[in-house]
């Protein structure tokens, strides 16, 4: 790894990150402002009225807590598509534009090998998903801590939620990392990477709408980041969010050793 | 001493594209040209030596290291200006320069100011809002700033004016006096002729004659159009040079060497005017390959 390119990228990227970070800023201190024990009875009605819908952003139980309310309607969907993007826009930005215009080839006529290159900007992308998961968890407990008197969130269960969201992160960034490492050119490179992530989301959309539906679940590592049972402590969740860090770690295992021996345009 | 070994190398795209069993050493100290017509195959023989590719078979070293392998530890002794002028976009000149500077390790970077300063180079401006030949500066500058031992570089004179390509071929006059092993690609036999001492023509991804400069420069042909005063004086000259084309008073022919005997036989006509062209690559191509 290359102290040197670290820093490069990470000033050439963190205005993205902070772009990311106004949204998710956004978006839950809305949704933080909609928590009201009282109404809950008539978003009640509301969601068993159109429960398909509710269902396929991932607002599939009624919340009763806070912390319910908040892994109901931020983790089910909005987390999930935010970080993601981010990952498919980094890969590309960090390895894919390089590959695709040419420029690793400079980078490449140092001392810098391709396995310091690949493990430099993995460092950046899981930089950025960890500045992101740990700004969402931050920002939505201080921010619900300020506003909602009438409630608080059991910060254990909380951060369990927010390591499983940082490990379907780290596997939703290890397929855009090496569809970039395996991918010359960027309408590949992007498409592979960013086109998985959005079937795997699609598929649990799908399979949340209806029972019928859910055995596509099987389909989609979605599946093995379960809030709910999270929060609730089930030991079955944090295997699963054990078997997601595996899996990333074993793609990015990959992705750096084909990027080692493939033949580069450059 | 090799310093660059290229042996039997053959890199199969299909189509009959790619390079072909292709073999071919630099010493120690050595400047050789790399000369082909576009899509010859000359910069994927590069990407070889920079360990981009792997050989579907062969090997390509350098200084006994090997090219894929051994990429990063190669680096620290070469020198290279790719083919395609792509930087990254979104730095400007000079950072773009520090930033491989401090990749190459580099502290010190007066020889990159005197490189920019020599070549008229402002880099401080954005890149993507440079033209063909300030970027080409920039390649140039970070080819040569850390002083390396081996310099590989893509068709190097691309997009810069004459002065400029004067300019270089003073450099690279400088880096032959220190004893550099060159290695440069083109497409125009005259940019290396006054630089390399040996040559390597390859065409298909082929090579088609390994030749010393000298040789080269002696067997060379040149094309001679000369207009007589007038009709009798071009048939006399006829007669002498009966290998010679005529059109009225008009007289061309191909000459290898002997320009000496030429000239003083000339003097003795009454000539109008007088054209001498050097033989393009193709026709040097067609004298080693055409026949």
């Amino acid at each position: 790894m290359s102290w040197i390119l670290y820093q490069k990228e990470l000033k050439s990227n963190y205005k993205i990150l902070l772009l990311f970070l106004v949204v998710i800023t956004m978006y839950s201190s809305i949704i933080i402002a909609m928590y009201d024990p009282d109404m809950n009875s008539s978003l009640e009605i509301l969601a068993k009225s159109m429960p398909q819908i509710f269902a396929a952003f991932g607002m599939m139980n009624i919340a009763t807590t806070l912390l319910d309310f908040i892994t109901n309607y931020l983790y089910g969907f909005i987390l999930i598509v935010f970080p993601f993007l981010l990952s498919v826009i980094l890969c590309y930005r960090l390895i894919g534009k390089y590959v695709d215009h040419g420029s690793m080839a400079y980078l490449l006529a140092t001392p810098l090998s391709r396995q310091q290159f690949m493990m430099t900007q993995l460092m950046v992308l899981l930089t950025a998903l960890v500045i992101v998961v740990i700004y969402a968890f931050g920002f939505i407990s201080i921010y619900a801590w300020l506003t909602v008197k009438e409630a608080s969130i059991d910060m254990i269960s909380f951060l369990s939620v927010n390591i499983g969201l940082l490990g379907i992160h780290c596997l939703l960034g290890s397929l855009c990392y090496l569809s970039c490492a395996l991918f010359n050119e960027a309408k590949l490179s992007i498409g592979f990477g960013a086109g998985l992530g959005i079937v795997f989301i699609l598929i649990q959309m799908l399979s949340d709408v209806s029972q019928q539906f859910e055995i596509l679940n099987y389909l989609t590592p979605l599946t093995l980041f379960d809030p709910q049972s999270l929060s609730s402590g089930e030991y079955q969740a944090f295997v699963y969010v054990f078997i997601l860090f595996v899996s990333a770690l074993l793609l990015f295992g990959i992705g750096q050793f084909l990027f080692k021996k493939r033949d580069l345009p450059l | 001493m090799n310093i660059i070994t290229i042996d039997h190398v053959t890199k199969d795209y299909g189509c009959q594209r790619g390079i072909f069993n292709m073999s071919f050493q630099i010493k120690q100290g050595e400047t050789l040209g790399f000369l082909g017509p576009n899509g010859s195959g000359k910069t994927t023989t590069i990407r070889h030596l920079m360990g981009f590719m792997k050989p579907d078979s062969g090997v390509v070293q350098i200084h006994g290291l090997d090219c894929f392998q051994d990429a990063a530890q190669i680096q620290k002794m070469v020198g290279y200006l790719p083919g395609e002028m792509s930087f990254i976009d979104d730095m400007t000149g000079i950072d773009f320069i520090q930033l491989i500077a401090k990749l190459k390790g580099m502290q010190d970077l007066s020889y990159a100011y005197e490189l920019m300063q020599f070549l008229e180079l402002d880099a401080k401006a954005p890149i993507k809002r440079m033209s063909k030949g300030m970027k080409q500066k920039i390649g140039l500058v970070i080819a040569f700033m850390q002083n390396p031992p081996i310099l590989i570089l893509d068709e190097p004179t691309s997009g810069l004016d004459p002065l400029m390509q004067l300019k270089f071929v003073e450099l690279m006059k400088q880096f032959k006096q220190q004893g550099k092993t060159i290695l440069m690609s083109s497409h125009i036999f005259e940019e290396i002729e006054n630089i390399c001492d040996r040559v390597v023509i390859i065409k298909a991804g082929q090579i088609v004659a390994i030749e010393d400069m000298e040789k080269l420069k002696h067997n060379r042909y040149k094309h001679y159009e000369i207009q007589f005063s007038s009709l009798q004086e071009a048939n006399l000259f006829m007669k002498k040079y009966p290998d010679a084309r005529q059109n009225e008073c008009y007289v061309s022919l191909m000459l290898q060497g002997h320009i000496d005997d030429f000239i003083k036989d000339l003097s003795h006509y009454k000539v109008n005017d007088l054209n001498i062209r050097s033989q393009s690559l193709e026709e040097i191509f067609l004298q080693y390959y055409g026949e």
